[in-house]
């Protein structure tokens, strides 16, 4: 079976200092993943590195064993919902349609398939009763499930999610992790981004733990241990931020040519 | 009189030269509306002020080359100096310690005193056709002639074009420009699109409202039509009808006082547009949200008095005279009479040789609002673990809110209580 996400030495380097480090990994298709990790670990960042939006300094990703480029339709990237401004003049409807338009493109009309996918989508995250809603009017956890709804009609094979679970109540919470495990029994994969370690094990069956360097990558059953998780939280590696701190002083360079 | 006669006499076109004007400011405008709504969705509303401002040198050096007023020159010396002041605040926020508001700061002010240095040095030089360059510092639409007219349309016709064609993206791009990306629309072009068509229709606006001003002209429209509308087709159509609309006044008020610039007339009208938005827009329309409060008051005030009437032992009819019930009150003598006078035409209460007694209604009104006070302050003491002699504060705001249905909900919610933490009965 292919893997779903690999990455080779993913660095990004936000004002000369690594963000994210030097991560390495191989993960399964079909199955719901969890990025874990302390506030700051980079976790948003390597999803927006993987999923193109940041370019990587050094270091590349395939999905699929692509690039992203090849397999762009296939994949899904559902933002941080604090990261847009819901004052925006738009309903629920119109945020659900831009599902689409990663098929459509810029120019192309919708169809009336588009327009089923776009209902379905809503139906799924139970929005349909707030389908022309303008979205400044929706709870958080309501928005969330619009973003779910964006992504869903999207209809991908990977969905890149961060942190979906943050300020929502908590039957959007059951909702979207009852969802989530309808998709993966479609055999969809699902990177999730989140920060709860109570609901972390329940949660996902495989898991990636960040602290700006790669700490574990494996089955939950494996990684999930005291150690593993002490070594995550457990504070920054006193040498590795020390090394940080001297490449931005001193403007050194990562790699040399 | 006399001014509305002379507004008129615009509109009749009776003056050959006034057709420029009136063609001219519209077109300007309605295309600043346009680009506007997406300057401001994306939250770039200092961006236009920096390329206002950032255009002047840009005029002043395409006249120190081109030795004559030409506005195509003029546009494109304008357009070039506007998107290298967009490009630097840019690269400096991204690049050095320096945030944006700083930067935005920097740029405006080194780039405007260029140009007035440069303008100051043109009209020392003596070259007889310079004169009226300097009307775009405020902008002054009768300087306009047929040739800058076609120009503008030739322009402004493409950059609808561009906004219209790039709709989706640029919406998309507005909303949420991570997930713009992760779908693979192409962002930088994007971007592209809109700086281009930012720049060069604050180039060519500046003749008619100046560069001082012309960020009111792009940002106004589109945050008056904001309050009116919350789908983005109509935002930005509106915007379009406000700046067509303010650009047509403004340079006829302006025309119709020789010797006024364009620019402030033009800014006035719209400012007067958002005012009035601000005001009576259907959304959060300030005018809205007075009458809400007004609304409430007199709720608060109806309920405060009919429960005056509260008779606690018989939970039946009340008569008091006004002294009786004023010494009851916390209230003012005159909000009282206002209380009771609204009590009166609800039928809540009769009056007759000043003994107000209350009526079914009445007695029903008394009933509910203690009901719902009594409730609330069984909820919050036992929800919020108050201590009872805590609890009544609250309650005195919070009785005002519930409604029938909150109401239901307190009742399940605490098993139709009989009692309250003060161990009074619950009337029902």
């Amino acid at each position: 079976m292919k893997p779903s996400v690999e990455t080779h030495n993913l660095t990004v380097i936000y004002d000369k200092k690594p963000a994210i480090w030097n991560i390495d990994f191989t993960l399964p298709t079909g199955k719901i993943i969890g990025i874990m990790g302390p506030n700051g670990s980079g976790k948003s960042t390597l999803l927006k590195a993987i999923m193109g939006i940041i370019e990587p300094n050094i270091g590349y990703s395939k999905l699929f064993d692509q690039d992203l480029e090849d397999v762009r339709n296939k994949v899904s990237y559902v933002p941080q919902r604090q990261s847009v401004d819901w004052d925006f003049p738009a309903s629920v409807w119109d945020v659900v349609a831009m599902g689409r338009y990663a098929t459509k493109g810029l120019f192309k009309r919708l169809s009336k398939e588009d327009h089923r996918m776009i209902e379905e989508s809503l139906n799924k995250v139970n929005m349909t009763p707030f389908t022309n809603r303008q979205i400044s009017q929706l709870s958080g956890g309501q928005q969330q499930r619009v973003f779910l709804a964006r992504a869903l009609a999207q209809n991908a094979d990977l969905y890149l999610m961060d942190e979906p679970f943050v300020g929502v109540d908590a039957a959007t919470e059951q909702a979207i992790i009852n969802l989530l495990k309808s998709m993966r029994d479609e055999g969809k994969t699902l990177l999730v981004v989140h920060h709860d370690l109570h609901t972390a094990q329940d949660y996902f069956e495989h898991m990636v733990l960040l602290n700006s360097r790669l700490v574990a990558e494996g089955p939950t059953s494996e990684v999930f241990t005291k150690d593993i998780l002490t070594e995550t939280y457990g504070g920054t590696l006193t040498t590795l931020s020390k090394v940080a701190s001297v490449l931005q002083e001193k403007d050194f360079p990562m790699r040399h040519k | 009189m006399e001014f509305f006669t002379e507004i008129l006499s615009f509109f009749t076109f009776s003056e050959p030269n006034v057709k420029v004007v009136f063609w001219g400011s519209l077109i300007l405008c309605s295309i600043s509306g346009l680009v506007g709504t997406f300057t401001l969705l994306r939250k770039r509303s200092l961006i236009g002020d920096v390329i206002s401002h950032a255009v002047l040198p840009g005029i002043a050096l395409a006249f120190i080359i081109g030795q004559q007023k030409n506005p195509l020159y003029l546009i494109i010396g304008a357009t070039i100096t506007g998107w290298i002041s967009t490009y630097l605040v840019d690269y400096i926020t991204k690049h050095s310690k320096i945030k944006n508001d700083t930067a935005i700061a920097l740029i405006l002010s080194v780039f405007f005193g260029v140009g007035v240095l440069l303008l100051t040095h043109i009209q020392h030089s003596g070259n007889a056709s310079q004169s009226g360059l300097d009307q775009f510092i405020f902008g002054r639409a009768s300087a306009m002639n047929m040739s800058d007219v076609w120009l503008f349309s030739i322009v402004g016709t493409i950059i609808v074009i561009l906004i219209v064609i790039f709709f989706r993206g640029l919406s998309l791009l507005s909303f949420d420009e991570n997930y713009s990306q992760s779908i693979g629309f192409p962002n930088e072009l994007l971007k592209l699109v809109l700086s281009i068509t930012t720049v060069t229709t604050v180039a060519m606006g500046v003749q008619a409202v100046g560069v001082v001003l012309m960020s009111a002209l792009l940002i106004t429209p589109a945050a008056c039509a904001k309050f009116w509308t919350n789908k983005i087709i109509p935002m930005a159509i509106l915007a379009v009808v406000i700046s067509g609309a303010s650009g047509v006044l403004g340079s006829a008020i302006s025309y119709t006082y020789n010797g006024m610039p364009t620019g402030p007339w033009i800014v006035v009208v719209v400012s007067l547009f958002a005012f009035i938005s601000a005001f009576i827009g259907s959304k959060n329309g300030l005018l809205k949200k007075h009458l809400q409060r007004n609304k409430n008051n007199t709720k608060i005030l109806r309920e405060n008095t009919i429960k005056l009437f509260f008779n606690p032992t018989t939970l039946g009819e009340t008569r008091y005279n006004f002294e009786d019930i004023f010494a009851k009150s916390k209230m003012q003598r005159a909000t009282l009479k206002k209380g009771l006078n609204l009590l009166k035409s609800d039928k809540l209460i009769t009056v007759s040789n000043g003994i107000f007694t209350t009526t079914n209604l009445g007695i029903e009104e008394a009933k509910t609002i203690v009901r719902k006070h009594r409730l609330w302050e069984l909820y919050i003491s036992r929800f919020m673990h108050l201590q009872p002699d805590h609890v009544h504060d609250d309650a005195e705001g919070i009785e005002h809110v519930i409604t029938p249905e909150i109401e239901r909900e307190l009742e399940k919610e605490l098993d139709f209580p009989t009692k309250d933490p003060h161990d009074s009965d619950i009337p029902y």
